[in-house]
């Protein structure tokens, strides 16, 4: 190739390359390099790039966090959300792809369609939306209750055939132990004294209809449930594990799906033939054959778990008082809400990006270390 | 013909398979369907009627919630920036994603190897851990260069407005996002362009971007629609760039507008339901229409998180 070819393709390639590397650059690069420097220098507003405006003083942040609870219960957190999403998302994606793919239902496209809805949806939307749904008098609440109520009520009726009990009749002893005995627990509940309080209750709707006074009592006797999941320690990380999987599942299904639709069909043929169950099929050619996706799977599940900020940002905050909490929050409140200590924000923010890439790089060592042959137990 | 498949088979085990399959499937499928549905049925509800009746069927479909959150979230213009900030991030970043992809893959040289490995090496980085360093680096930039023209006479410091609260400082942050994974789906695809079509189209006398006009777009088509098909929902849903990218109410995307939204009216329960509808529609129609597109695509593996 001649010389002024030779200067046209490397100015082709400039061209070509420069432009979104610079972009790349802006995006990405630089905000990682800033963010080293930032987390262990005493920045705390104020100019960045003017000078004398920042002094290292090393990593005095880093040890600050690895002392801080609220660290390593935000951390403690985001581990929950990566084991839910590796754990959780990818046996089902692949149990429910193997329902399909093997034709145990039929209809495959519809439920595919169906399970991936979730995964379009605005993670704001879907936050604000369970939040409602999981609120304290939200509808989960009403459909148990209501439940609760009318099963409360089928037995309540029973026992007032029982003893031919017509409103304004004289009471006795043994109904109000039966009706005590419905739920015991709900009436100690409702009154101090069940056997007085029911027996006052019903005096007063002695007015009543017979129907009246059944539906009051069992609205008062019948067992109360409330969804506030998100204010009680320990149970506040389910709902947003819950919407986790419900989120991402589909995703994974439908990768399944496809990766096991390229699999040799004979190899499970002439299993079969050889009088194979399903049950070792799955376990010694399907998931064999597919541990290289389930292996990426497990890659987008990590580094998708540590997107979880939108989500949570909208479904709690955070809150409430940091219960379930993420570093990707944590970092946002040192950063936005109250005095700013972007020092302490940089850190967080290094600290995630190195629990990404050591989580990912766990990943490829298993991979490695299991070779082609054993499955994913 | 061989019992390959449960279709074939007639054993009761096979059956009593086959029951609690169908019995799984429903399941999990109204599991993902019936909150989504709650919240369609709900936007037709009053708030009255929504606090005394949080999951049945609304007694009368009350329309006005639609029109009434409309106006008071300015959705309008939020739904304008929508369209702009994904039209304009997918777009570009699909562009410079093919020309570098042709550049890495068919024009070798020393560099090309390092600089794709730096751009693959972003795959694993996710933009949302840097929002704190991106947000300082964008708010400080303006200061910066409008100090540095202020000493060069060009214009007062403050003046200088690029990239804090602009849809340039967005659409440049998206772009930034949505290179690796385009990078990388591009270089592979390219590379499977044969190279002797590229060689013969060069001893024609035809210059690379001749080249890149002529072969290189039109042949690549099918990797431009994947990257399309999987960025658009990832941007237009995208909220914790923009949230700190932004904070004027007229340069908002959707979805930061209806978190807004639904922390300051989050009594008005019909109103609420009628914006969460309104964020969750056009990614669903999206879905709808090319579902099958999207749903091959996906199954490619071609997704981040």
């Amino acid at each position: 190739m001649d010389k002024t070819s030779l200067k046209e393709k490397k100015h082709a390639y400039r061209w070509m390359v420069i432009p979104p590397f610079i972009i790349y650059l802006f995006v990405l690069a630089f905000p990682v390099l800033l963010s080293i420097i930032l987390s262990l220098s005493d920045f705390n507003g104020g100019r960045i790039f003017g000078a004398g405006s920042l002094k290292l003083i090393g990593f005095g942040q880093y040890a600050k966090l690895l002392s801080d609870p609220y660290f390593w219960h935000a951390f403690r957190n985001n581990i929950y959300i990566v084991l839910i999403s590796v754990f959780g998302q990818l046996p089902l994606g692949l149990f429910l792809a193997y329902l399909i793919y093997r034709r145990i239902v039929r209809l495959g496209t519809f439920w595919q369609g169906v399970l991936y809805v979730p995964s379009v949806i605005s993670v704001i939307v879907i936050g604000i939306m369970w939040n409602l749904i999981f609120s304290p008098f939200g509808p989960l609440a009403e459909v148990v209750n209501d439940f609760n109520r009318s099963s409360y009520q089928n037995n309540l009726e029973k026992v007032l055939d029982n003893y031919n009990y017509q409103n304004g009749d004289a009471i006795e002893d043994a109904m109000i132990d039966d009706i005590i005995r419905i739920d015991s627990k709900a009436a100690r509940k409702a009154f101090d004294d069940p056997d007085k309080g029911i027996r006052e209750t019903i005096a007063v709707l002695s007015d009543d209809t017979d129907e009246q006074l059944v539906l009051d009592l069992s609205n008062m006797l019948s067992r109360k449930w409330s969804s506030d999941f998100l204010n009680k320690d320990g149970a506040s990380m389910w709902p947003i594990l819950f919407v986790t999987l419900w989120c991402w599942t589909g995703m994974y299904l439908i990768i399944f799906l496809a990766n096991m639709q390229k699999i040799n069909k004979e190899t499970i043929e002439s299993a079969m033939i050889d009088g194979a169950k399903e049950k070792s099929i799955l376990r010694h050619i399907i998931i064999p054959e597919l541990q290289g996706s389930i292996m990426n799977c497990s890659v987008l599940c990590i580094s998708g778990s540590l997107n979880s900020f939108a989500l949570i940002y909208s479904m709690t905050g955070g809150g409430p008082a940091r219960i379930t909490q993420v570093l990707a929050i944590y970092m946002y409140e040192k950063a936005f809400m109250g005095s700013p200590d972007y020092p302490m924000a940089n850190a967080i923010s290094m600290m995630m990006v190195a629990f990404s890439l050591l989580l990912i790089l766990l990943t490829r060592k298993i991979q490695k270390a299991f070779g082609g042959q054993d499955d994913e137990n | 013909m061989m019992k390959t498949d449960f279709r074939q088979e007639r054993s009761l085990g096979a059956y009593i398979w086959k029951i609690i399959g169908y019995i799984i499937m429903i399941l999990f499928s109204l599991l993902a369907i019936v909150p989504v549905l709650w919240l369609i049925v709900n936007s037709f509800k009053t708030t009255v009627e929504f606090n005394s009746n949080m999951a049945g069927w609304p007694k009368k479909f009350f329309t006005q919630n639609y029109p009434g959150a409309w106006r008071a979230g300015d959705f309008g213009i939020l739904f304008v920036n929508s369209v702009v900030y994904t039209v304009m991030s997918v777009g570009i970043s699909g562009f410079f994603s093919l020309l570098a992809g042709f550049g890495f893959s068919k024009i070798p040289g020393k560099s090309a190897k390092i600089i794709y490995s730096i751009f693959i090496l972003g795959l694993l980085l996710t933009t949302q851990t840097l929002m704190v360093p991106i947000f300082l680096q964008v708010s400080q930039l303006d200061g910066v260069i409008g100090r540095l023209l202020e000493k060069v006479g060009l214009c007062a410091a403050e003046d200088f407005h690029l990239f804090y609260n602009t849809r340039f400082a967005v659409i440049l942050v998206y772009v930034g996002s949505l290179l690796p994974i385009g990078i990388y789906l591009c270089t592979e695809y390219v590379r499977s362009i044969p190279t002797s079509l590229v060689e013969a189209a060069r001893i024609d006398g035809a210059g690379y971007l001749r080249i890149f006009n002529l072969i290189v777009i039109p042949m690549s088509t099918p990797i431009l629609i994947t990257l399309g098909l999987l960025n658009i929902p990832t941007i237009w849903n995208e909220f914790a760039l923009i949230n700190i990218l932004v904070s004027k109410t007229s340069l908002q995307s959707l979805p930061l507008g209806i978190y807004r939204f639904s922390g300051t009216l989050s009594s008005d329960y019909g109103k609420e339901f009628a914006a969460l509808v309104i964020g969750l529609m056009p990614m669903l129609l999206f879905y709808l229409i090319f579902r099958k597109q999207i749903t091959n695509n996906v199954g490619a593996g071609a997704v981040k998180g």
